[in-house]
C-alpha cells in the first residue's frame, strides 16, 4: 500500500525537514503575512468563482467537507499549521497560466457591410467587407452548404477546426470568427483576415518573377507555416499559388483550410484520394496512393517553389495521366531504384514505364539511385546548386525521400547569398482584391543611363510611399518596387 | 488582441456570467430541475456512446459540448430545445470530426433505444429486459424526420458554440502526471490510474460543470490526488501540485467536488426512484414544472 510509493519519508527526511524548520521559522512570519494578503486577493476571486459555480449548481460546497480528505480550503490561513504553510512561505512561486477562450453565440453577417467580391472558388464565394463596429477590412467567406443530408458539411467543419488550431501562426490567415447569415440563417460566414494579393494573382500581373532574395523569403514563410501544421498533425491538402496570401509588406498566409484535415500514425483509414489541386498534386496521389501523410503538402512547396522562380506553374496537365507524364518529363521517369514501391500503386499497373534495365553494375545503381538534377537544371538555369539540390529533393517522385518542412527549413539554400530580403524591403502592388487598379506603368528595374525624376515621370506627378511605410493595416499598392538583391 | 492557439493544455472555459445564469432559468426553470436534466442528458450521452462503442475521449468531448451548451443567458433553454436531442447532435457532431464517424441512422437507433428505457436510473435488470426491438425500432418515416431534428440540432449546437468545438481533456495528461511523480510504473499504478481515470470521468458528470470552469490540468491532478487517497498511495510531501501549475485553491474545491459526486447521485436516485425519468424534452419538462406548481398550491 502506502510503501508502493517513492514519497514515503524516510528518518533521514524527517531529520533534514527539522532542521529546514527551524531555518525558517525566523523569516516565516513576515513573509506570511505577505503571502497571505496576496492569497486573500487571490482566494477572493476564486471564492466568487466557486460561488457561482455553487449556485448554478444549486449545491452546496460544504457538504461532506469531513468526509472527503481533501487539502483543506481554509487550512492554509490558520497559522498553527507548520508543515504547509512552511512551504507555501518561502517565496510566491509563479504557475503557469493559460489564456482560456471562451466562448458565445456566432454573431450575424449584419455587423459587417460588403465591399466587393474576391472570387468565387470551388470552395465558396470571398468578399471583402468592412466590420461597422472597428472599420477594420476583412475578407468574409461564404461556406458551401451542400450534402445537407448529413447534417453541417464535414469540410466546413474541419477548416474551421483547423483554423482555430492554427490561430496565432503568423503565417496562416487568422479566423477571427465565425458569423451566420440573416436571410437564410443556414449561411455561414468566415471572417478572415484581408490580404491585399494571392501569389497567383499576383504573379499574373507581374512583368518579372520574384527575385531570387525574394523567393527565400516567401518559401520560408511557406515553409515555416507547413512546419507549424505538420506537427500539429494537420495536412492542408490544397496548397497552390492562389491559395496564399500576401500583403504589401511581404507577408505570406497561408488560405483556404476547405481540404485541411486531423491525421494520425498510422495514417487514418478513411482519406480521401481526391485531394489537392491537379497541377500541385503529388505522383503518389495521381497514382492512386490510399494512404499518404505531410509529404503531399511538400510536393506542392515544391511545386509553388519553382513556380514562384519561374512565374508560371511548374506542371499543368490537363488531366491525371497528363499531370504525370509532365512530372516525368521533369524529374525523370519513376524507376525500382528511384521509388522502390511505386508499382505497388494501385494506378501504376495501368501505366507503361521505361523497364528498369537488370544487371547493373553498383556504380550504375548508385547513379540511379541519386536523382539526377539535369532536367531540373536545363529548366532553372539561374538557381544555385543548393537551390536545384532543394527543389529536387522536393519533386522527389518517392515521397519517402522527399524532405519534411523542420528539414527544408534547415536547407544550406536559406544561408547562402543573396540572403532571404528582408519582407519589409519587398516591393508593394495595387491589389486586385481591393479593386486597385493597376497603373499603365509599373517601374522595373533601373536600366543604366536612365535618370530619374520624381516630379514628372511617376505616374500623375505624385509619389505613392504610403504602401513602403506601412502606416495603416491596408496599404495601397503603389507599384513601388525595389530591384536589389 | 492575437488569438492563442488551442492545444491540449488549453480549454475554453465559462465566463462568470455564463455560470450564473442560464437560458433555462430565465424561463422559469428551477435551478434544482435544471442541475438533474443536465446531469441525466450528460449520462445519456455517455451511454449512447457506449452503445455507440465510441471511445472515451470521443464521447467524454460530446459530454462537455453537451454541457457547455445549456449554461450562459445565450445557452439553450431547456424549455426551448429538447435536451435528448441536443445530446444526439453533439455525439454525432463530435464523432463527425473524430476517426470514428457514426452515421445518422446509427445515432438515431441508439437514442430511439435509450428513449425507450423505462426510467433514468434503471437498474442493472433493466437493459436486459429492454430486448423487444418493437419498442425502439424506427421506422423509415420516423427516420427521416429524426434525421432532419439531427441536423437541425447539430447546427443549434453550433450557433449556441460559436463554432467551439474544441475539447481538451485530461486523461492522457493524468497519465503524464503519473508517470512524473513515479506512481506509473509501481505495483500500485494501475489502480491508481483506473481510479484516476474513473474520477475524471464522473467528472463530466458532475452538478459543478467541471470541466466548464477549470483548464485539464488541474482536474488531472485534483483526480490523481483523490485515487491516491482512495488507494492509499503516498503523495509527495509539500505543495507537488504546484508543479503542475495547479493552485491549491482548485485543488481544494475540486476535490471537494470529486467527493461529493456519489453523494449526488444517491440523492438523484432517490429523488426520481427507480422508475421515474428525468424530462428530457421540453414537453416533458414544462410538465414537470405545472405538476410541480400545482403539487405547491395544493399544500
Amino acid at each position: 500500500m502506502a510503501g508502493s510509493s517513492r514519497w514515503a519519508s524516510s528518518a533521514a527526511d524527517k531529520a533534514e525537514e527539522a532542521r529546514r524548520k527551524l531555518e525558517k521559522e525566523e523569516k516565516k512570519k513576515a513573509k506570511l503575512e505577505k503571502q497571505r494578503k496576496l492569497e486573500e486577493a487571490e482566494e477572493l476571486r476564486q471564492n466568487e468563482a466557486a460561488a457561482a459555480r455553487d449556485t448554478a449548481a444549486g449545491i452546496g460546497s460544504n457538504g461532506d467537507e469531513e468526509a472527503s480528505g481533501r487539502p483543506a480550503k481554509r487550512r492554509r490561513l490558520s497559522t498553527d499549521n507548520n508543515a504547509t504553510s512552511d512551504e507555501a512561505s518561502q517565496r510566491p512561486r509563479k504557475l503557469l497560466r493559460f489564456a482560456a477562450p471562451g466562448w458565445g453565440p456566432c454573431r450575424s453577417v449584419d455587423n459587417y457591410e460588403p465591399l466587393n467580391r474576391i472570387e468565387e472558388g470551388s470552395y465558396g464565394l470571398v468578399s471583402r467587407g468592412r466590420e461597422l463596429a472597428t472599420g477594420d477590412i476583412v475578407a468574409l467567406k461564404k461556406l458551401k452548404m451542400d450534402n445537407l443530408a448529413d447534417g453541417f458539411p464535414i469540410t466546413a467543419l474541419r477548416e474551421i477546426q483547423t483554423l482555430r488550431a492554427s490561430a496565432g501562426q503568423t503565417h496562416i490567415v487568422a479566423l477571427r470568427e465565425v458569423v451566420l447569415g440573416t436571410d437564410p440563417i443556414n449561411d455561414v460566414y468566415l471572417v478572415m483576415d484581408f490580404l491585399e494579393h494571392d501569389l497567383k494573382t499576383l504573379q499574373e500581373e507581374m512583368s518579372e518573377p520574384f527575385l531570387p532574395s525574394e523567393v527565400k523569403t516567401l518559401l520560408l514563410q511557406l515553409v515555416s507555416a507547413m512546419d507549424f501544421l505538420h506537427e500539429r498533425w494537420i495536412l492542408h491538402r490544397d496548397l497552390k499559388t492562389s491559395n496564399i496570401l500576401m500583403n504589401n509588406r511581404g507577408q505570406l498566409k497561408i488560405a483556404d483550410f476547405g481540404m485541411a484535415r486531423y491525421v494520425s500514425e498510422p495514417p487514418p483509414k478513411n482519406l480521401t484520394q481526391l485531394v489537392v489541386t491537379l497541377w500541385y498534386r503529388a505522383p503518389e496521389l495521381l497514382l492512386g496512393a490510399e494512404q499518404y501523410d505531410d509529404k503531399i503538402d511538400m510536393w506542392s512547396v515544391g511545386c509553388i517553389f519553382g513556380e514562384l522562380l519561374k512565374k508560371e506553374p511548374l506542371f499543368m496537365g490537363k488531366n491525371e495521366v497528363d499531370e504525370l507524364s509532365k512530372i516525368f518529363t521533369l524529374c525523370g521517369p519513376p524507376t525500382l531504384h528511384s521509388w522502390p514501391t511505386f508499382r505497388r500503386l494501385p494506378n501504376a499497373r495501368h501505366i507503361q514505364f521505361p523497364p528498369t534495365p537488370p544487371n547493373l553494375t553498383p556504380t550504375e545503381v548508385k547513379s540511379m539511385t541519386t536523382p539526377s538534377p539535369l532536367p531540373l537544371r536545363t529548366h532553372f538555369p539561374l538557381l544555385t546548386n543548393s537551390g536545384t539540390a532543394l527543389l529536387s529533393a522536393l519533386l522527389s517522385l518517392d515521397p519517402l525521400t522527399r524532405p519534411s518542412a523542420s528539414e527544408v527549413l534547415k536547407h544550406p539554400y536559406f544561408e547562402e547569398i543573396p540572403r532571404p530580403k528582408h519582407t519589409s524591403m519587398f516591393p508593394t502592388f495595387p491589389s486586385k482584391g481591393a479593386m486597385e487598379r493597376r497603373r499603365r506603368w509599373s517601374p522595373n528595374a533601373p536600366v543604366r543611363g536612365e535618370a530619374v525624376d520624381f516630379g514628372k515621370e511617376v505616374d500623375g506627378g505624385k509619389v505613392d510611399f504610403a504602401g513602403i511605410f506601412g502606416g495603416n493595416s491596408e496599404a495601397g499598392g503603389a507599384g513601388f518596387a525595389l530591384r536589389m538583391g | 488582441m492575437a488569438p492563442e492557439p488551442l492545444s491540449i493544455l488549453t480549454n475554453p472555459l465559462a465566463t462568470v456570467e455564463q455560470l450564473t445564469s442560464s437560458s433555462s432559468q430565465f424561463d422559469g426553470v428551477p435551478a434544482d430541475l435544471e442541475t438533474s436534466i443536465i446531469h441525466a442528458g450528460a449520462r445519456l450521452t455517455q451511454a449512447a456512446g457506449i452503445l455507440l462503442q465510441l471511445p472515451q475521449d470521443i464521447i467524454a468531448q460530446a459530454i462537455v459540448l453537451f454541457t457547455r451548451f445549456w449554461i450562459g443567458s445565450e445557452g439553450g433553454s431547456l424549455l426551448e430545445h429538447n435536451a435528448s436531442d441536443v445530446s444526439a447532435a453533439t455525439i454525432y457532431l463530435v464523432s463527425k470530426l473524430s476517426a470514428y464517424q457514426k452515421s445518422p441512422r446509427s445515432v438515431i437507433n441508439t437514442y430511439a433505444y435509450l428513449a425507450s428505457l423505462p426510467a433514468t436510473f434503471p437498474l442493472p435488470s433493466t437493459y436486459i429486459d429492454a430486448q423487444d426491438a418493437s419498442t425502439y425500432h424506427v421506422s423509415e418515416g420516423t427516420y427521416l424526420t429524426s434525421r432532419q431534428t439531427l441536423n437541425a440540432n447539430e447546427s443549434l449546437v453550433l450557433r449556441i458554440l460559436g463554432f467551439q468545438t474544441h475539447v481538451a481533456l485530461p486523461h492522457a495528461l493524468s497519465i503524464t502526471y503519473m508517470q512524473t511523480l513515479s506512481f506509473i510504473p509501481s505495483p500500485s499504478g494501475t489502480a491508481l490510474a483506473a481510479r484516476t481515470f474513473e474520477h475524471l470521468n464522473a467528472a463530466l458528470l458532475s452538478p459543478q460543470l467541471l470541466y466548464l470552469t477549470h483548464p485539464p490540468a488541474t482536474l488531472a491532478v485534483a483526480a490523481i490526488y483523490v485515487a491516491a487517497r482512495e488507494i492509499g498511495t503516498k503523495l509527495p510531501e509539500g505543495e507537488w501540485w504546484e508543479v503542475f501549475d495547479c493552485e491549491r485553491e482548485d485543488l481544494g474545491f475540486l476535490v471537494l467536488a470529486m467527493g461529493s459526486f456519489e453523494g449526488f447521485v444517491r440523492e438523484e436516485v432517490q429523488k426520481w426512484g427507480r422508475r421515474g425519468k428525468v424530462p428530457l424534452t421540453a414537453k416533458q419538462v414544462a410538465g414537470e414544472i405545472e405538476k410541480r406548481t400545482m403539487l405547491e398550491e395544493g399544500a
